[in-house]
């Protein structure tokens, strides 16, 4: 027995080091290894060869993770955080709040860049929070209409192009809608990501939260109209697939979500999505035969498209923030924003690469000659700010859950966006009782006029995506 | 000699006393402490002793109270897995030819249960191409939404707890509670029956036969009554498994979902913890979720079999 | 004749056990557009699926770190657990029913009550994403002190007693006379870790960031949400997951059924 143990002990040892052994060993020698969480988009690797190929002193390597801020919040805390990680709008404040965003203000003013001026302003929200710059965004996006030219084609119906509004749309996505004998549907006119559902708010003239951020404004009468609509779609006028449908359809694979390969699948006329729904669909040999151009999306009362996109942050508690401001750096220059929109990872985040022969005709890519389409929704572009007063987790843990009954046709629109407005402000008070310094923030706010500087508060857009 | 005794004991149980107080019994109390506190990871909020304002905060959440009626409702494929498991057993201790062929065979989904059998399960479970809605349809039935419905077959509300007449279906919960009981019907509970009933004293329903009775009268006056300690055992297993249990349900085929419905106290706690950095309330309901574990355990001894022996 | 309708029953039931693993691996032969209609056998058989698995993420590493923790766990768990047992069945000593008791409570605990203050204890001792952050906390398990306890206080006394007249140490009672008659009990408990720390997904979940260090059931979530739904190579990653564990429980399955009956726990 003695022996067993033994030679189990033994075993275990040599195993160790040969798990000591297989760990990975990154960065040349000379350089400054900078690791960087993001998701595992295959253009990353693009954009670190990119960086790396120009740079001197740091060699970057992807981290991919896919279970978001929490395991970057602690582990920055802990010491063992990356160096740069991606985030969102949504995320920013929670991680300027947890202190592990670093704040690149005066470094940014020192190198005489003032990217407030440069990128596309409803991008701003990606980097600002409390009038100060925490990251550069990687890319910006609003979503356009992605139409399957062979079914259009086939329905002997035009091409759409905008600008055009939701009514002129219904009867062209009716009628690229079939459905069997059955009642089987066999194509939808229209898809969509249901996470952008805020785009039917803003456009209806409506907004997630008051411009302060103090309230949720999900009950106004623009809100429930906006949701109403998104819900019509699918059960009134049965152009989108309800989420029963749409599990039936899903079962494709590649990058991305559900819709994007639903639509290349040929499985619907038009989808809504954003132009990195390229990066996975210009993949013919997944979506063989597929021919596709571009459309602005309809608007309602307003036209305005939800901006969402990506930024790249410094880690603050990293001994090697200085290093990492390097690659922050190289995201402004025109190596990195050409390569985004060379690559379809949504949109360059500065207009002006977003110019000219070298975008909008990508001769890699001959039939995408709609790139102006994009750029001019990018201008239309509206961010959706969540509310500095509740965790947006939280937040989006309640609205997920009115909005699955919306969306599984369980609930009435009105009541449910009412009882996710009134829980979400419940929980604003609560999360005010607990933090003094938020309450403070927020009477200060709501003494003011209602008309809030702006910059005075952190304005966000809300996304995840490429 | 009491000292020399424990100089003997001491080098056996230290190692491991040493990693259970790390890793056990100093967490649990720590966790403890941690629920009187509003401790938050992020920085913005002080720490600060919050008294028994989290169990305040917890009697007032609505979200606790639906969770926990999610929790209970998973209760109810307790008793389906437990009698399954021992008509199974009832029917391999019949000196059955191939008994270690069939155990394996029964034993396997449990053996096996994990994350890669959940993500099996999801796929069955697809409305649409999933095998189970075609074998339903083929019989002419109508094929519930499974995973994607808030329905459940005694009718829970979504939003609060109560009866609410549309709910009345078969939906997710009902999909995770059938995934369960296929895995534990032939798991440990059928093997501890299938142990007891090798030990029932044969001349004892010899006897029984010899006096007339059939089959079920034997069962049910000599066979159960030998089994209650089995039963009481795994009774209470089950309760202490059952209501921690759900989390990972949750986390790889539901997503808590549709509309909150999957989510156990266990993935709120999570949730709560890990997603929403509020470690002082969690570790609250937590603790909420031992006591309640606790009171059931304590339940079931006063009212189950006495004649248990640890 | 009478013998036939159990036969019946016990094949219909073990049928339904077994057609949803029957289902796994015919999936994890046919391409993806076939996953979803219902001919059960491939038209045609694609056995690169396996390949593809290893090419679109590291699953040998997974594999590996799997095993490997697992290994040392149940390792350090039958050794630490075999001591304790000794020393809580054979040794006298005061307080030892006390400690026993709270052995057994604490038991009852659910998970989620130490999650987050170990959680917090790794973060201390710098053990977040690492290896020992996985072995470690798990080493020392209130199951298997208890389950060994049981299991040594079945064997007679008789031996060691026998043994101490001749002057043996209780050093020596342990390695030479208890422990090579523990085996069994042993066994059972090395299958219970193995198994519960090989199918472990809470723990690594929120404590492993790096992909080298990932196991297989994280392995295969990330590889479910990123990769969009492959349901074909989901498949054949589980049929490989599950595969050391048949393994392992047609081997142990005699052990297992006795340990089973005398722990009277699920592990």
């Amino acid at each position: 027995m003695r022996f067993f143990f033994l030679v189990s002990l033994g075993t275990l040892m040599a195993l160790s080091l040969l798990a000591w052994k297989l760990e990975p060993r990154f960065a040349p020698t000379g350089k400054t290894p900078l690791v960087w969480v993001s998701d595992d988009n295959p253009q990353r690797k693009l954009q670190i060869a990119t960086f790396n190929a120009q740079s001197k002193s740091s060699a970057l390597r992807l981290d991919p993770n896919n279970s978001g801020m929490q395991k970057i919040i602690v582990q920055s805390l802990a010491g063992v955080g990356p160096d740069l990680f991606d985030t969102n709008a949504a995320n920013l404040p929670v991680m300027v709040a947890a202190d592990v965003a670093w704040d690149i203000t005066d470094e940014l003013k020192k190198r005489g860049i003032a990217l407030e001026r440069e990128v596309w302003p409803s991008t701003l929200p990606l980097i600002r929070c409390n009038g100060r710059f925490y990251g550069v965004p990687a890319n910006a996006c609003t979503n356009a209409l992605f139409i399957n030219k062979k079914l259009f084609d086939k329905a002997g119906l035009p091409y759409p192009s905008g600008p055009w509004t939701w009514e002129q749309f219904l009867p062209l996505a009716q009628k690229l809608t079939i459905r069997d004998a059955r009642g089987k549907p066999q194509q939808f006119g229209f898809l969509m990501d249901w996470w952008t559902w805020p785009q039917f708010v803003i456009q209806w003239g409506g907004q997630v939260y008051s411009d302060d951020g103090t309230r949720c404004t999900l009950d106004s009468p623009e809100a429930i109209a906006g949701v109403q609509f998104l819900h019509d779609l699918i059960y009134k006028y049965k152009v989108m697939p309800s989420p029963v449908e749409e599990a039936a359809m899903a079962t494709q694979g590649g990058w991305g979500a559900g819709s994007i390969t639903q639509f290349g699948g040929n499985r619907a006329a038009m989808g809504f999505g954003g132009r990195w729904w390229l990066c996975t669909l210009r993949k013919k040999e997944q979506f063989p035969g597929l021919s596709l151009t571009v459309a602005e999306a309809p608007h309602h009362k307003e036209r305005v498209f939800l901006a969402y996109g990506r930024t790249t942050a410094i880690n603050k508690q990293s001994p090697r923030r200085e290093q990492a401001l390097e690659y922050l750096l190289h995201m402004t220059g025109p190596a990195f924003n050409q390569g985004i929109n060379a690559q379809a990872d949504a949109l360059a985040a500065f207009p002006k690469y977003c110019e000219g022969e070298r975008y909008l005709h990508n001769p890699e890519f001959p039939e995408e000659d709609k790139n102006d389409v994009w750029r001019d929704v990018m201008a239309a572009g509206k961010p959706n700010p969540p509310s500095p007063f509740i965790s947006s987790q939280l937040a989006d843990r309640i609205m997920g859950r009115q909005l699955d009954l919306v969306k599984n046709d369980q609930k009435p629109v009105a009541d449910a966006l009412k009882a996710a407005a009134s829980e979400i402000n419940a929980e604003i008070q609560k999360t005010l009782q607990r933090d003094p310094e938020l309450k403070k923030r927020y009477d200060t706010l709501k003494n003011l006029s209602p008309a809030p500087l702006p910059g005075a508060r952190p304005s966000l857009g809300k996304g995840s995506s490429s | 000699m009491k000292r020399r005794q424990l100089a003997i004991a001491l080098p056996f149980i230290l190692p491991n006393l040493l990693g259970f107080m790390l890793f056990t019994a100093g967490p649990v109390l720590f966790s403890l402490c941690i629920a009187f506190s509003n401790w938050n990871l992020m920085r913005s909020v002080p720490f600060a002793w919050t008294g028994l304002e989290n169990f305040v905060t917890l009697w007032h959440d609505k979200d606790f109270w639906l969770y926990f009626a999610n929790t209970l409702y998973f209760l109810i494929g307790m008793p389906f897995a437990i009698a399954g498991s021992l008509a199974l057993a009832l029917l391999l201790s019949q000196k059955i030819k191939g008994l270690v062929v069939y155990r394996t065979l029964l034993y396997l989904p449990s053996f096996t249960s994990g994350v890669a059998l959940m993500i099996l399960w999801k796929a069955l479970y697809n409305p649409d191409f999933g095998p189970i809605n075609y074998a339903i349809e083929a019989l002419g039935l109508h094929a519930p939404q499974w995973l994607l419905s808030t329905q459940n077959i005694v009718g829970l509300g979504v939003e609060k707890v109560g009866f609410d007449a549309k709910q009345l279906g078969l939906g997710a919960r009902d999909a995770i509670i059938i995934m369960g009981v296929w895995t534990a019907i032939g798991g440990s509970n059928m093997l501890l029956y299938l142990a007891a009933l090798t030990n029932v004293p044969q001349d004892l329903t010899e006897a029984a036969e010899l006096d007339g009775a059939n089959r079920w009268q034997v069962f049910r006056n000599v066979t159960w009554p030998q089994l209650a300690p089995t039963t009481f055992f795994i009774t209470v297993m089950s309760f202490i498994g059952g209501l921690q249990g759900g989390f990972e349900q949750a986390r790889v085929m539901t997503g808590g979902g549709p509309a909150g419905t999957t989510t156990t106290l266990s993935y709120y706690i999570y949730t709560k913890a890990f997603e929403e950095f509020q470690i002082g309330y969690a570790s609250a309901i937590s603790w909420v979720l031992f006591s309640i574990i606790f009171v059931i355990t304590v339940i079931n001894w006063k009212f189950g079999n006495k004649e248990v022996a640890y | 004749m009478k013998k036939i309708f159990p036969h019946l029953l016990l094949i219909a039931i073990a049928a339904t056990s077994l057609l949803p693993f029957l289902w796994m691996v015919l999936a994890s032969f046919k391409p993806l557009a076939e996953v979803e209609k219902l001919n059960p056998l491939p038209t045609v058989w694609h056995p690169e699926n396996y390949k593809k698995v290893f090419e679109q993420v590291p699953f040998a590493r997974y594999y590996f770190n799997s095993v490997f923790v697992a290994a040392w766990v149940t390792f350090l768990t039958c050794l630490t657990s075999a001591l304790a047992g000794f020393g809580f069945a054979r040794l006298q000593w005061p307080g030892r029913d006390k400690v026993f008791q709270l052995y057994l409570g604490t038991m009852m605990i659910p998970g989620v009550v130490t999650m987050i203050p170990n959680y917090t204890l790794m973060v201390k001792l710098h053990l977040l994403d690492s290896y020992q952050g996985l072995i470690v906390p798990a080493a020392f398990s209130a199951f298997g002190t208890f389950l060994m306890r049981q299991f040594l206080l079945t064997i007679p006394p008789a031996l060691e007693e026998a043994a101490e007249l001749d002057g043996a140490s209780p050093w020596q009672v342990f390695w030479d006379v208890i422990l090579p008659l523990a085996k069994p009990g042993m066994v059972t408990l090395a299958i219970f870790t193995f198994m519960g720390n090989y199918g472990s997904f809470f723990w690594p979940l929120v404590l492993i960031k790096s992909e080298h260090l990932r196991t297989l059931p994280i392995g295969m979530l990330f590889f479910d949400s990123i990769y969009g739904r492959q349901t074909n190579l989901i498949m054949a990653a589980s049929v490989m997951n599950i595969i050391p564990l048949v393994i392992l429980f047609v081997t142990c399955q005699r052990f297992l059924v006795k340990g089973i009956q005398l722990g009277a726990v699920k592990g």
